[in-house]
């Protein structure tokens, strides 16, 4: 048992699950951090450095790769590619149910989804944390956004967030490196949106170093190159990953003990002292079991990886679930709305370019239901979106061939602005997870099974992602102005969240303020599953920021004494 | 913008040390399949020639290099071998048979000037015709032939770097250059999805 004892246990090694480790043991835990997935050392990513011609297939998947990644491969996602699909769980040994459909993309490896993100860094506002309270929506959120800022502050400042300082109260500035800039149409729509519509467009705020970090503590991290290869993983450690940033400086402390392929499949709790005191693995290639012990124990499985855990960690204390005497956990999932887009075509501009390839677009933050703005649907949505010349293929269906196609195509063809909206949807019990004891994966475990869908608040919402975007393309003058609706399930954002939401009340919440479990106060959770409403803006480092604010707490809570 | 691209750009954007040698082989092999004088994995000898001959007048060589050097017959072969579905393969296969009806004699016993003739009184045919219907079988050949030699082409090597431009590791983001500054003032190369 000795050997299996740590102070710390961290399961899950994604974008909060790193976060845990660093600070843990950055405070002097030993700690013991399982991933599910197979090691991936910083610099590890076989396919970084590839050049168009040497993939494949023109980068696409095979009937092969389809056949292994049915769910991945839908329409909504774009990353089962020859130069990703390493990164992504093969759906026939990684199953899960669909009592409604329910888009699941996930990786299982060291690092997890932080290495494949999309690095868009967005902070949440008190319009966001009050409006479950003033709307009777849900339970409210337990803290505020003072709560929040200084820990948005030191994520920021550790990771390098570039981006632009813009004064909006619902989008709070942050601690930034220099703003990457936008091209010359994407200003003048910029341009035309304030003037037509006191409406901002902003640079996107990412994760990727546009200058260098403002600390010394990740020498491995250089200035980004500007390739936009980032979700095949970056050598120059030039965007957030845990791989690139957190991990190595937990691994520095020298009290990081790291054991890929460990599947945590149950906690173990003590009903004598009322404590989880550890949680059972299973060995991902050898099925091997083992118990690991800890006094404290942060899960960072992911959302559904933390609650299929907790579903699965069953006692006479906890009948239906670890931590669940409010029957919450599982519920209220929710993601962004996702998928609804516009594009037009742009004149002129003909004589200007860009060189690089930007790995960030534009921002339109919300929006709606902001100061004396009022729909008839609650909270809102904002756009990302960029404008670029189009390429050869635009020549397809013009009478070209021989040298003239080859001419035509040395030229930048004209310019196209796109953009799609990312929108909230609301906390609601009947949005549930189960445990399906009717089918097992490979190890026996049993599956997930989704049961969400999107209410009449977000199919308005939907209404007014598409008819604003109409309207403010075509408002700007630009032509050929069409809309774009992919077929998307739930989840296709990639944004789940919600399933062990914190509030004050432990009738009804899984968590308090701190992201401790309200039943047994040794087990932290701060993957998505705590988020008590999804505002609009992509969730990570929200989650970084309260992974980082939690550990602060449970550490200075094991010192008083008091876990 | 294509969905891939149009999805990475508005959304951003198992096992890697595990699955990396099969990865790589991967990559080895498709390395190796470029070469000249490949051996066809879908097609018979005789389509490829036929391939070969249309793809050459689409993308031929001219101060720079064309579709047959940069290795787009194997390209297309490697596609219909793994990345298309029946229903697409026998699509291709049909049209291709019906293509080399369409100039009276098989294509290959054309000259040059005859079959060049046809391949664009086709082409032409392809895109008159109605947006969102696929053009009649002969026309429809020449139409997702120019699609997969464009595909195969501007993702090639020789595409890239000498008929686009394309920097490896561009360093730094220019957002708003005039067209004459960014680089030699060409298209930059970037990672494009057609459906035939
Ligand atoms: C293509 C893409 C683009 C995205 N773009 C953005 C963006 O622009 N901005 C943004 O904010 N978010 C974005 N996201 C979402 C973002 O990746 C997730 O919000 C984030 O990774 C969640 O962090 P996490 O720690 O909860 O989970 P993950 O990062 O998924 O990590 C979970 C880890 O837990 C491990 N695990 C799971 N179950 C177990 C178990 N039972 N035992 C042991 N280990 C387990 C997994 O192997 C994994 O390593 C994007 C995601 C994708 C895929
Ligand atoms: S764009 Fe920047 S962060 Fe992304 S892979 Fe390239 S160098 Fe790395």
């Amino acid at each position: 048992m000795d050997k299996n004892t740590y102070d710390a246990i961290v399961v899950g090694t994604g974008v909060s699950g790193g976060w845990a480790a660093k600070e843990l043991t950055e405070k002097g835990l030993k700690t013991l951090v399982l991933d599910r997935g197979p090691m991936v050392k910083h610099g590890d990513y076989p396919t970084a450095m590839k050049a168009p011609w040497e993939l494949p297939y023109a980068d696409q998947p095979t009937q092969e790769d389809i056949r292994r990644w049915p769910k991945h491969t839908r329409p909504s996602f774009y990353g089962i590619t020859q130069s990703t699909k390493h990164w992504f769980v093969d759906d026939l040994d990684n199953p899960y149910e669909e009592t409604k459909p329910f888009d699941w993309f996930r990786g299982y490896h060291v690092g997890g989804r932080s290495l494949m993100w999309g690095r868009q860094s967005y902070r949440l506002s008190d319009l966001d944390l009050e409006a479950n309270g003033k709307e009777g929506v849900g339970v409210d959120w337990p803290i505020r956004y003072a709560d929040l800022a200084p820990w948005y502050d030191y994520v920021e400042h550790f990771i390098g967030v570039s981006g632009s300082v813009e004064h909006l109260a619902q989008l709070p500035d942050g601690d930034f490196l220099p703003p990457m800039e936008l091209n010359c149409v994407e200003k003048e729509f910029a341009g035309r949106l304030s003037d037509k519509f006191s409406r901002k467009l902003i640079i996107g705020r990412t994760a990727n170093l546009s200058g260098p970090l403002k600390h010394d503590k990740s020498p491995q991290r250089a200035t980004c190159q500007y390739r936009n290869l980032c979700m095949r993983g970056c050598p120059f450690g030039a965007y957030f990953s845990s791989n690139s940033s957190t991990l190595p400086s937990a691994e520095r402390t020298g009290n990081m003990t790291i054991v890929p392929n460990s599947i945590v499949y149950e906690m173990i709790y003590d009903n004598a002292k009322g404590k989880a005191t550890g949680v059972r693995v299973l060995d991902a290639e050898t099925g091997k079991q083992t118990e690991y012990f800890a006094k404290v124990i942060f899960l960072c499985a992911s959302t559904f990886g933390t609650t299929h855990i907790l579903l699965n960690s069953t006692s006479s204390r906890f009948p239906n679930g670890f931590g669940n005497d409010s029957g919450e956990l599982g519920h209220n999932v929710m993601d962004h709305l996702f998928g609804i887009g516009v594009s037009a075509s742009v004149e002129g501009h003909e004589d200007r370019y860009y060189s690089g390839r930007r790995p960030n677009g534009f921002y339109i933050p919300r929006y709606r239901n902001v100061g004396s703005d009022k729909r008839s649907y609650l909270r809102g949505f904002g756009y990302q979106g960029s404008a670029s010349r189009q390429n050869w293929s635009r020549l397809v269906d013009e009478p070209l061939l021989g040298d003239d196609l080859k001419r035509a195509a040395e030229e930048p063809g004209p310019w196209r602005l796109g953009m799609s909206g990312f929108g909230e949807m609301l906390p609601s019990h009947s949005n549930y997870v189960t445990l399906d004891h009717n089918h097992k994966d490979k190890y026996g475990l049993p599956v997930l099974n989704f049961n969400v869908a999107h209410g009449d608040n977000e199919n308005r919402m939907k209404k007014d992602i598409l008819d604003d975007a109409m309207e403010m393309m075509t408002a700007a003058g630009y032509r050929d102005v069409r809309s774009y609706i992919t077929p998307a399930n739930v989840g296709a954002a990639i944004h789940e969240m919600g399933t062990a939401r914190m509030g004050r009340d432990p009738k009804t919440s899984v968590l308090n303020g701190w992201n401790q479990m309200h039943a047994c106060n040794n087990v932290f959770i701060t993957d998505g599953s705590f988020m008590a409403s999804s505002a609009c803006q992509n969730p990570s480092l929200t989650y970084m920021a309260m992974t980082a604010r939690a550990a602060k707490y449970a550490v200075d809570e094991l010192k008083r004494g008091n876990i | 913008m294509n969905r891939r691209e149009w999805l990475k750009c508005v959304s951003a954007l198992a096992m890697g040390a595990v699955a990396a040698p099969s990865l790589l082989a991967a990559f080895d092999a498709h390395a190796a399949s470029q070469a000249p004088g490949f051996t066809p994995q879908f097609f018979t000898r005789p389509q490829v020639d036929l391939i070969t001959a249309v793809v050459d007048i689409i993308l031929p060589r001219s101060s720079t290099p064309g579709a047959v050097d940069a290795g787009v017959p194997s390209f297309i072969d490697q596609m219909f071998k793994a990345v298309y579905t029946p229903a697409e393969q026998e699509r291709y296969q049909a049209a291709l048979a019906s293509f080399d009806r369409a100039g009276g004699k098989p294509f290959l016993q054309l000259d040059a000037a005859q079959r060049k003739a046809l391949v664009t009184k086709l082409h032409g045919e392809a895109i008159a015709g109605k947006k969102g219907k696929n053009p009649a079988p002969a026309a429809d050949f020449v139409l997702m032939t120019k699609k997969l030699a464009m595909m195969g082409f501007f993702l090639s090597q020789p595409g890239c770097t000498e008929v686009l431009q394309y920097a490896a590791v561009p360093g730094a983001y220019h957002a708003d250059i005039p067209l004459s500054q960014a680089g030699n003032g060409k298209a930059w190369a970037v990672e494009t999805v057609l459906t035939l």
